[in-house]
């Protein structure tokens, strides 16, 4: 990993003639939120770098919420996805140990990560939400991206990550290695900054590891009690960058439409003859906790949940999974 | 399968060449699918009516079969209902095989002990079939299966075979009688009172509806069976079969990938089970 130094304005130019062969995301501010949007030069003075963080979550680049899968693959064009934070990255790990599992590779998915180069940006600053540190993720990317970015004053750093991060930073005429350490200061600056924030904002919230044993444990009456806001919108799961479940939907001609799906939807185990386990609200609702706590940490490798917060933002009933495991801590 | 072009949703084409009328609400269906078919006993496929829906089914045909494949199937809703409508010469879309079938090579050397229930005996028929065919290797066959009322026993003719076959024993029941009746009355398991078996040297299949699964268990795990020894077949919502749209979880299992089979031993932890 090394760093190479670029001004924002050359940084823009460059994006800009990649246009012409790339698909190009930013995270745009506007008064009401942030989010990706396609990258135009004329509103490059709009884009928030270093931001948490863009209201859709990376997943859905890679998983649209809805597409026909027995149409024709196309390779698509090349992407590139700027401005996504640590924890989305992080989830994408679930997403790839699903998704590109040797046995059942999903072509749609693997096509698009292969033709997508993410640029994710380190966090400043935090949301009211924000608790990816700790669930064990840090503020900014030193893994599973390309490149991450950090921007200060006129100039943006790029920590290069990947081999395929190289190959963009190669075609970037006005970069700069950065030899002098000095200038690299403010970056470690920024990131204790960030992480003593974040520590400030979930002091005494359980970690990863402890979630599993607090869910296991909680009984009913904590189910009945949260779900009694919930109103199964689904939201949480929508918004979640590492919620994946769909469901495939027959179309004549054979052809398979494969749409998004969640627990927290009636119906969602319903078997023949009418049984279903999750016919309770309290039920679908712990489901996702058990879901994301302990069966997929008892299966995967990587984390269920990163700590974006999004589900709290989300939520209809103001929920906060939050306030429920400092409730059972 | 690793090819860059290979799709995992794309249904493999199948024409429907028979239907067979088992039971009021239980036919089966003959396919000749437009390639090779290979899977192994207690894998399922996911078949589907062209533009209405597709469901997990297990193959009820021999699995040394691969040229035509029969899945017998339960009129019990949408899907099913739908499927009972169609003729022969209608074109189905099979996707599959998928899960983990029976590991009958562990069977080796032992006695097999089938408790079967309703439309449970389509996968215990093909396991028949792969039994019949290592007879050899084998100490003894019982299967003991209950259905709701004699009308509803399919593939009558399969209980005199199997009893013709050496080490092979087929017990029936049924929940509530008729006048042309002279067999057992009572649920399945109770058939399991009668059956000789050396429980050390054995194994427990067990398929059926999720209420038989559990009593069986309940009855197997009494006589003495150990939670390795129990095979249960677990049935849960599915829609992809491949491990990823999170339908048929069952704790940390996805049964379609990991499962539908699992031994007691496996699952025994998770509460969720019997759900
Ligand atoms: C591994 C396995 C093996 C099986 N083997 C056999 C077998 O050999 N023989 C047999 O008879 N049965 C078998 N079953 C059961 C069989 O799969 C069900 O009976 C079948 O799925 C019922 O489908 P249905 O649409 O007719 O029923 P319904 O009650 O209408 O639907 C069942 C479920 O499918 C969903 N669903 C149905 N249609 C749609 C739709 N259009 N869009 C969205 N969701 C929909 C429903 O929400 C519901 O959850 C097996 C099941 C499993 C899991
Ligand atoms: S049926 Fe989709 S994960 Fe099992």
């Amino acid at each position: 990993m090394y760093y190479i130094s670029i001004t924002k304005e050359d940084w823009h130019r460059s994006l800009e003639k990649l246009l012409t062969s790339h698909d190009i995301f930013v995270p745009v501010k506007d008064e009401f939120s942030l989010d990706y949007e396609p990258f135009r030069l004329s509103q490059a003075e709009n884009i928030a770098y270093n931001t948490p963080k863009p209201a859709t979550p990376l997943k859905n680049f890679f998983l649209p919420v809805r597409e026909n899968v027995t149409s024709v693959m196309s390779n698509g064009r090349q992407r590139i996805i700027i401005g996504a934070p640590n924890c989305d990255i992080e989830a994408l790990k679930l997403l790839d140990e699903i998704y590109l599992d040797e046995a059942f590779t999903d072509p749609f998915y693997r096509n698009r990560r292969k033709s997508t180069l993410l640029v994710s940006s380190d966090c400043f600053s935090v949301n009211d939400h924000c608790h990816c540190t700790s669930y064990g993720v840090k503020p900014y990317t030193t893994e599973g991206a390309d490149i991450a970015l950090l921007s200060e004053g006129d100039y943006l750093f790029l920590r290069i990550i990947s081999d395929k991060g190289e190959e963009l930073i190669r075609q970037l005429s006005s970069a700069a290695g950065v030899n002098d350490p000095e200038r690299l200061r403010f970056a470690d600056q920024r990131h204790s900054e960030t992480e003593a924030l974040l520590a400030e904002l979930n002091r005494g919230l359980p970690d990863y590891r402890a979630t599993g044993e607090i869910v296991r444990k909680a009984g009913d009456n904590v189910w009945v009690k949260y779900a009694s806001k919930c109103v199964s919108c689904g939201a949480c799961t929508t918004i979640c960058p590492t919620c994946s479940c769909f469901l495939l939907i027959d179309k004549p001609g054979f052809e398979k439409v494969k749409q998004m799906d969640a627990c927290q939807y009636p119906g969602f185990e319903r078997v023949a003859g009418g049984e279903d386990a999750l016919f309770e609200l309290p039920h679908r609702f712990r489901n996702r906790y058990m879901c994301k706590y302990v069966w997929r940490p008892q299966k995967f490798n990587s984390l269920a949940c990163t700590g974006c917060g999004r589900c709290i933002e989300a939520c209809l009933g103001r929920i906060s999974k939050n306030e429920l495991f400092m409730e059972l801590t | 399968m690793a090819s860059d072009n290979y799709n995992i949703y794309e249904p493999l084409r199948a024409t429907l060449e028979e239907v067979i009328e088992e039971s009021t609400l239980i036919k089966t269906f003959v396919l000749i699918p437009d390639e090779e078919f290979v899977f192994k006993t207690g894998q399922f496929i996911e078949l589907a009516v062209d533009g209405v829906g597709e469901a997990p089914f297990t193959p009820s045909s021999s699995p040394l079969v691969s040229d035509r494949l029969e899945v017998t199937v339960m009129k019990t809703g949408y899907v099913t209902g739908i499927m009972h409508e169609l003729k022969p010469g209608a074109v189905m879309g099979i996707r599959g095989p998928y899960g983990r079938g029976y590991p009958v090579s562990e069977f080796r050397g032992k006695e097999v002990l089938i408790l079967g229930g309703g439309c449970g005996l389509a996968p215990i028929r093909s396991l028949l079939f792969t039994l019949e065919h290592m007879k050899d290797e084998l100490e003894k066959v019982i299967l003991c299966y209950g259905s709701k009322t004699p009308a509803d026993c399919i593939y009558k003719p399969l209980f005199t075979r199997l009893n013709s076959i050496d080490k092979f024993e087929a017990y029936r029941t049924v929940d509530v009688t008729d006048d042309d009746w002279d067999g057992p009355v009572g649920v399945a398991t109770a058939l399991l009172d009668q059956v000789k078996v050396n429980i050390e040297n054995s194994v427990a299949v067990v398929c059926g509806p999720p209420i038989m699964m559990k009593f069986g268990t309940i009855r197997l795990l009494e006589m003495g069976y150990r939670d390795e020894q129990i095979y249960l077949s677990m049935e849960k919502n599915m829609s992809c079969g491949l491990g990823k749209c999170g339908h048929c979880m069952m704790g940390e299992f996805f049964v379609c990938k990991d499962g539908p089979v699992f031994t007691y031993r496996e699952i025994k932890h998770n509460p969720e089970i019997w759900k």
